[in-house]
């Protein structure tokens, strides 16, 4: 069974129903795209999967505990005025195992600088946060990600305003992680991330859902058959109709 | 030199003023330094104002009581944190529009109560305190709130500092910010009523913001921003009281305005962001227009 299942799920931002009658299982060790327009919600599903947004009716069962579960979100809550370095906020990542009390291992330091090195800023550890760029900043919260070995991962548009180099690599550690049995969801607005990245789609509209696989969507797009050369074209899905699930 | 330093050793009254001070200096800095890099700045301001009428109603139960007057400061500030965070989160107004009302009425109150039951010495002894008559009882009221302050602060270090850098990060661990955020609020309280007796309601916050921003210039570690704060609060606390008893000043004035004279002075020559700083980094480019020339 899946870690992680929607069952009749509907969930509402304030007093707007976002979402209705969702039902459906997240594949293990997949990544899941989420696709869907602006006010779809995207992001109000993940905040319901993080237990942030309680679920108006229906429910979400997810058997991986909080402190295994990663959240990048959209609006970042990160203070960059905050006077810590790269290698201070990958170490954060040790949360789940450290708590607030208990002090760092020498080998999560290690892991910590492992985990840097896999996403090439190992040359930033000690550079701030308010100096990083967009894609700087993205690689160093993945690293707090991987710090916390989670087993369900959500990222809410990971690449957006982020340069092609760090949108390979993250795609690459994203890869790895799914194929290390980690349950991945991202959302994501244009075609060639889709292509290259997600194993399986929820399409979201009107307040409800589609699953669906990426080669639908990408000929439903005009793409035909999956490729790492798909076109850099945003997704429009303001026409679809609704789905039922 | 000797001579200047010689009133810390010669009377008691300035023995017990310095060890109160020091205490202070040790606790309240860290606090403003993660007031102020929540971008609360002025909360702690508010928070100074809010416990005047516990104060005050301590100060007519018991008179000057400083079990009594602490107790009811505590209260009172706490009782306005609650208030502003509970009308916040009913109305969805911001907090601050919230704290701001609910100071302004503590202070409002504050002065009525000490106006109606005591003189007008009593009222300013209330506002601006009186460092130079910090007896026993008040020493170990300060020593304590200063231990525990320190204490709190190691344990939930960690947390304060992920609740400041990324509070969503938090939530999604299934760690409550809000109870993060009430204890972080409750040790303000706790250490601007011990200051009260000493710096006065109005002045206590001093001593916990102005080395703290005065150490934002110096630094850009945490660590280093703390531990500057605690420095910076002690050689003002310290070179405050000596001022005060060779120039006949009053004292809690005296700390607070030369911390306010480290803030200023690090705010124009300080390492990070001050205006010498911002005087050079204009020069940079020209610089670099040299090399290349030269280069070339």
């Amino acid at each position: 069974m899946s870690h992680l299942r929607l069952d009749n799920l509907s969930l509402a931002q304030g007093a707007r129903t976002v979402l209705e009658g969702l039902s459906g299982s997240f594949p293990d060790g997949a990544i899941t795209a989420l696709i869907g327009a602006n006010g779809a919600g995207k992001s109000t599903l993940i905040q319901g999967i993080m237990d942030i947004l309680p679920p108006l009716a229906g429910r979400i069962d997810c058997d991986v505990p909080k402190e295994r579960r990663a959240w990048l979100p959209q609006q970042l809550a990160l203070d960059l005025s905050f006077p810590m370095s790269v290698e201070e906020l990958v170490m954060t990542g040790s949360w789940p195992t450290r708590g607030a009390l208990k002090g760092y291992r020498p080998s999560q330091y290690r892991q910590a600088r492992d985990v840097m090195q896999r996403l090439g800023i190992t040359q930033l550890s000690h550079r701030p946060l308010g100096e990083l760029s967009g894609g700087q900043r993205q690689r160093a919260l993945l690293g707090r990600t991987l710090m916390q070995e989670a087993e369900l991962l959500l990222l809410d548009e990971p690449f957006a305003n982020v340069d092609s180099d760090t949108v390979n690599i993250l795609i690459q550690v994203l890869r790895d992680m799914a194929d290390q049995g980690s349950t991945i969801v991202v959302v994501l607005h244009d075609l060639e991330h889709l292509a290259r990245l997600a194993d399986c789609v929820l399409l979201l509209a009107g307040g409800h859902g589609q699953w669906t696989t990426p080669q639908e969507v990408l000929e439903r797009h005009g793409v035909t058959g999956l490729t790492s050369q798909a076109p850099f074209v945003p997704l429009n899905l303001s026409d679809s109709s609704p789905c039922s699930t | 030199m000797l001579d200047l330093i010689a009133p810390l050793a010669d009377y008691g009254f300035m023995r017990r003023a310095l060890i109160a001070g020091l205490a202070l200096s040790l606790a309240a800095p860290p606090l403003g330094v993660f007031l102020m890099l929540r971008g609360m700045s002025l909360i702690g301001d508010a928070m100074a104002h809010a416990i005047l009428p516990g104060v005050a109603l301590g100060f007519l139960m018991a008179g000057f009581s400083l079990p009594a007057m602490s107790l009811g400061g505590i209260l009172s500030g706490l009782v306005v944190a609650g208030l502003a965070g509970g009308v916040s989160q009913m109305t969805g107004h911001r907090e601050d529009s919230a704290m701001a009302s609910f100071y302004l009425i503590s202070l409002a109150a504050g002065v009525m109560l000490v106006s109606l039951g005591g003189s007008s010495v009593d009222l300013t002894h209330v506002l601006f305190g009186s460092i130079l008559a910090v007896d026993t009882t008040a020493l170990l009221l300060i020593a304590a709130v200063s231990t525990a302050t320190l204490l709190l602060l190691a344990v939930m270090f960690r947390a304060l500092v992920m609740e400041c850098l990324d509070p969503l990060f938090l939530r999604g661990q299934g760690v409550r910010p809000g109870l993060i955020q009430g204890v972080f609020l409750g040790l303000v309280v706790i250490n601007l009523t011990a200051g009260f007796q000493t710096l006065g309601t109005l002045m206590a916050v001093g001593l916990m913001m102005l080395p703290a921003t005065a150490a934002r210039f110096w630094s850009k570690r945490l660590e280093g921003l703390m531990g500057l704060a605690i420095v910076i609060a002690m050689l003002s606390s310290t070179g405050g009281l000596l001022l005060s008893y060779h120039l006949d000043l009053p004292s809690g004035p005296s700390i607070i305005l030369l911390a306010g004279i480290a803030y200023l002075l690090s705010a124009l020559f300080g390492r990070y962001n001050s205006l010498l700083v911002r005087l050079r980094r204009r020069a940079a480019p020209l610089d670099t227009s040299r090399n290349g020339a030269a280069s070339a």
